[in-house]
């Protein structure tokens, strides 16, 4: 199959060094693979270091290694008559594909065998791509105050991992001198808070704060607003995405979808295209720091994740298995906060923008959010452990922020461990990430606690 | 109340009807998607107290159920009223493409429109009441309605300028309510197969009422499945349908995230399910000769091997494993059997009861009923 990818630059170049081996492939793989290339100038890093390595691995295997890896796809491609499509156009050659499939019900069998496809390829481009001697990360996963922790559930989805810490919480009451606490002042000159200024190495990607409310972003400086000569609009950043703060722009968002709906929506295909095509940003100072890959991020994350604009921990919780899965940042942190109660009937409103007049009293849940963020901090963390880069080389923390007791998970070593520790103090936690990760912090009064940053 | 809404001459065709079937079946989907480990599995009967203490004892529980096929609301919902796989767009643009329970019922029993209904909370289900087949079709399909979808787009309407009254207006509501329905009821939330197939006024009228007088009690508008609820009670009150699928969807709001929402959901339909069942034992149309099946639809995505409960479409384990309730009517009471059963199993079980005949299809009648 010919197609017309109009590609440019580097994935120009990709497509015409791997064409030969891109057009033995069965045509809805190597369409798979074109509408990837057409996102290059919006992929993360590490998703075009998979992208070339997944094409010189595939240009790598005899042609009858590739054939037979192939064959499920091609079989199901033919009995579906999916190569009788004359689209030229990958994205919507996918679109055809995948209507012809589900007419012949064979959508599901092509489901599988494309990822039977993969499952043979990504072991070896993981091992390529993350070797067991790459730096350690670290995911911190907070419980804002006002939550209603029920301390006898509290992590009760982390059965049998990890180890429980008491906590000696003196000094570090408060949402702002905990977090303070936790990572460390902002020194003189710098951006962000020095947990974070010594982790970031080359990009602001390498940490990511996404929280529903805005203390995380408030021990920080944007980027955008900083306006010093002397330094790059990246230097010294980091990634932020707050809820509350993209209010203006998801009620953008919301506006735009509601008068498309208005004006009528021929189906959800339809939809979701303009969608994607929408060219609205959020405000200058909304974001830590913003580059056109991280705009195109959070606009995927509000359109293309369920709940995403409405639910505030909805909205961490996607967000935050987008950047593991995408960016794969080396600090994630997360903090959930209280959402607001649903107001009956809602969906009636959902779209529209009803007047004042309109508006039911918000009404915060503060028990429900418990219950939700329960939920949402296991899947980012079962999502964490499901990528390469992460498993075997994270130390995962939770903290709820008034509670004296942290659950930390060292991936290489998951097990459930006896805990029968002393009561760390909120700096010991400091060093403990900051001895994890190798990250040096001056001046800290805490001490690394042994069995988590040990080998 | 019910006196008022609907249309006499609706009313009147009943005793037209020679053939009405002694006994009467009501399918409630404990839809949206639910999984096992959150109801009928031991950790999950703190969700659904109502089913767990009170309705199992009472039935007959299968706890192997499976739903084959696609893993959309509308496709497994097609699949349990066909008895066969459905592959039709998820979003209700298209018909199911095998006959319904309701075509077949009605065509072999001659039996009019208002003896099959499908009142669902899902805003697509508005084809579920019969496919497009030349033999069957509209003229043999179930009554759909859409109660919440019509409710929604007046809502909608009326607060969607800075221009009339908003929803505080009660009044102006009603008059909302009306023109929605004169503008295109079936695109979002009537279809009665009436003469012509066009709304009377009265029923316009009726209903319009009905749901207002619904939207103002302060006591229970808080989802559309209570609306849902609110609708099949006022259907069997009136018409005593033989045959009657009842849609709930709130938990599909799972879509949303909130794990406490899903559970809330969970926890409500439990308790419509209840009330349901009370009515309909209430009524003398319906008490001794109804068989109720309570039957999710689909279950939804496992924490570990899918997405997670806020999805469905993995097409894992966990989306296809759920559970049959059967009590009433014919059905033995205080029984279980591990017997592995599919929910395409309902159709012909329904078939069996209601004494009319299955076409080829995949389910089989569940044989612990006695038809």
């Amino acid at each position: 199959m010919q197609f017309n990818a109009g590609l440019t630059g580097e994935a120009a170049t990709l497509a015409r060094q791997h064409s030969e081996m891109l057009a033995r492939l069965p045509a809805t793989v190597h369409a798979l693979i074109l509408v990837e290339l057409q996102k290059w100038p919006l992929l993360f890093g590490p998703e075009q270091r998979y992208q070339r390595a997944l094409l010189e691995h595939l240009s790598g295997l005899s042609r009858r290694e590739l054939d037979q890896m192939a064959a499920g796809v091609e079989r199901i491609e033919t009995d579906a008559g999916v190569n009788r499509l004359g689209e030229r156009n990958p994205s919507r050659f996918q679109d055809d594909a995948q209507a012809l499939l589900r007419k012949r019900g064979l959508n599901v069998a092509w489901r599988g065998s494309v990822d039977g496809f993969f499952q043979r390829v990504d072991p070896v481009l993981e091992a390529q791509l993350y070797p067991a001697d790459a730096p350690r990360r670290l995911v911190v996963q907070l419980y804002g105050g006002g939550i209603a922790v029920q301390r006898e559930k509290l992590w009760s989805r982390f059965k049998g991992a990890g180890v429980r810490v008491p906590l000696n919480l003196e000094g570090a009451n408060g949402t702002e001198r905990f977090l303070e606490a936790l990572f460390g002042a902002r020194e003189p000159g710098r951006r962000v808070p020095a947990l974070f200024a010594g982790a970031v190495e080359s990009s602001p990607f390498d940490a990511w704060l996404i929280e529903s409310h805005e203390a995380l972003h408030a021990l920080c400086e944007t980027s955008e607003t900083s306006g010093g000569k002397d330094r790059g609009p990246s230097a010294g950043a980091l990634t932020g995405l707050s809820y509350d703060r993209l209010r203006v722009y998801r009620d953008d968002l919301t506006r735009a979808l509601n008068r498309k709906i208005q004006s009528g929506v021929e189906s959800p295909q339809a939809f979701a295209a303009y969608a994607r095509s929408l060219q609205l940003v959020p405000p200058a100072g909304t974001l830590l720091y913003s580059a056109e890959v991280l705009l195109a991020f959070v606009r995927d994350v509000l359109l293309t994740g369920n709940g995403t604009l409405l639910m505030n921990n909805t909205f961490v919780e996607w967000a935050a298995i987008q950047a593991l899965r995408r960016a794969q940042p080396r600090i994630l942190v997360t903090r959930f906060g209280v959402r607001d109660k649903l107001k009956p009937f809602s969906s009636m409103v959902l779209f529209s923008q009803p007047r004042a007049s309109d508006h039911n009293p918000v009404v915060q849940d503060p028990v429900g959010s418990f219950i939700d963020v329960e939920q949402l901090s296991y899947y980012v963390w079962l999502n964490a452990e499901k990528n390469a880069a992460y498993r075997q080389k994270t130390l995962y923390l939770f903290l709820a922020e008034g509670v004296d007791e942290m659950l930390a998970i060292r991936s290489d070593t998951p097990a459930a461990t006896p805990s029968g520790m002393a009561p760390a103090r909120v700096a010991d936690v400091y060093a403990t990430m900051a001895g994890w990760l190798g990250v040096p912090v001056p001046g800290t009064s805490g001490r690394p606690i042994g069995p988590l940053v040990g080998p | 109340m019910a006196d008022w809404w609907l249309p006499r001459r609706l009313f009147a065709q009943r005793t037209a009807d020679r053939r009405k079937p002694e006994r009467r079946v009501i399918v409630v989907t404990f839809g949206g998607g639910v999984r096992y480990e959150d109801t009928l599995a031991r950790e999950g009967w703190v969700n659904i107290p109502h089913l767990a203490s009170e309705l199992v004892p009472q039935g007959l529980v299968y706890p192997v159920a499976r739903h084959e096929g696609l893993t959309g609301h509308f496709n497994s919902t097609g699949a349990l009223v066909t008895g066969s796989r459905q592959n039709v767009d998820a979003y209700g643009s298209e018909a199911p493409v095998t006959p319904t329970i309701f075509e077949l019922f009605r065509k072999e029993h001659a039996l009019g429109p208002e003896e099959a209904w499908v009142i669902a909370t899902n805003k697509s289900f508005g084809l579920m009441g019969g496919s497009k087949l030349r033999s069957f079709g509209d003229p043999y399909s179930a009554n759909v309605v859409l109660p919440k979808q019509l409710l929604i787009s007046t809502i909608k309407a009326a607060v969607s300028t800075e221009a009339g009254p908003g929803v505080e207006d009660r009044q102006a509501l009603a008059e909302r309510m009306m023109l929605a329905l004169d503008e295109g009821y079936e695109g979002f939330g009537w279809k009665v197969f009436e003469s012509g197939r066009v709304l009377g006024a009265e029923l316009k009228a009726s209903l319009a009422k009905s749901l207002l007088d619904y939207f103002n009690d302060p006591a229970t508008p808080t989802s559309g499945d209570e609306l849902t609820f609110f609708m099949t009670k006022e259907i069997m009150n009136r018409f005593a349908p033989s045959l009657l699928v009842v849609n709930f969807w709130d938990i599909d709001i799972a879509h949303y995230g909130a794990y406490s929402l899903y559970l809330e959901a969970i926890r409500r339909t439990d308790r419509l399910v209840h009330e349901l069942w009370q009515h309909a034992r209430s009524l003398r149309e319906y008490r001794d000769r109804t068989t109720l099946f309570v039957v999710p639809e689909m279950g939804r995505d496992s924490d570990v091997a899918g997405n997670g409960f806020a999805n469905h479409r993995s097409g894992d384990e966990s989306c296809r494993r759920v559970w049959l309730v059967a009590l009433g009517a014919g059905v033995p009471k205080g029984a279980g059997t591990e017997r592995p059963i599919k929910t395409m199993d309902v159709a012909p079980t329904v078939a069996r009861i209601l004494g009319f005949n299955m076409v080829e299809c995949e389910g089989k009648p569940l044989a612990e009923l006695a038809f």
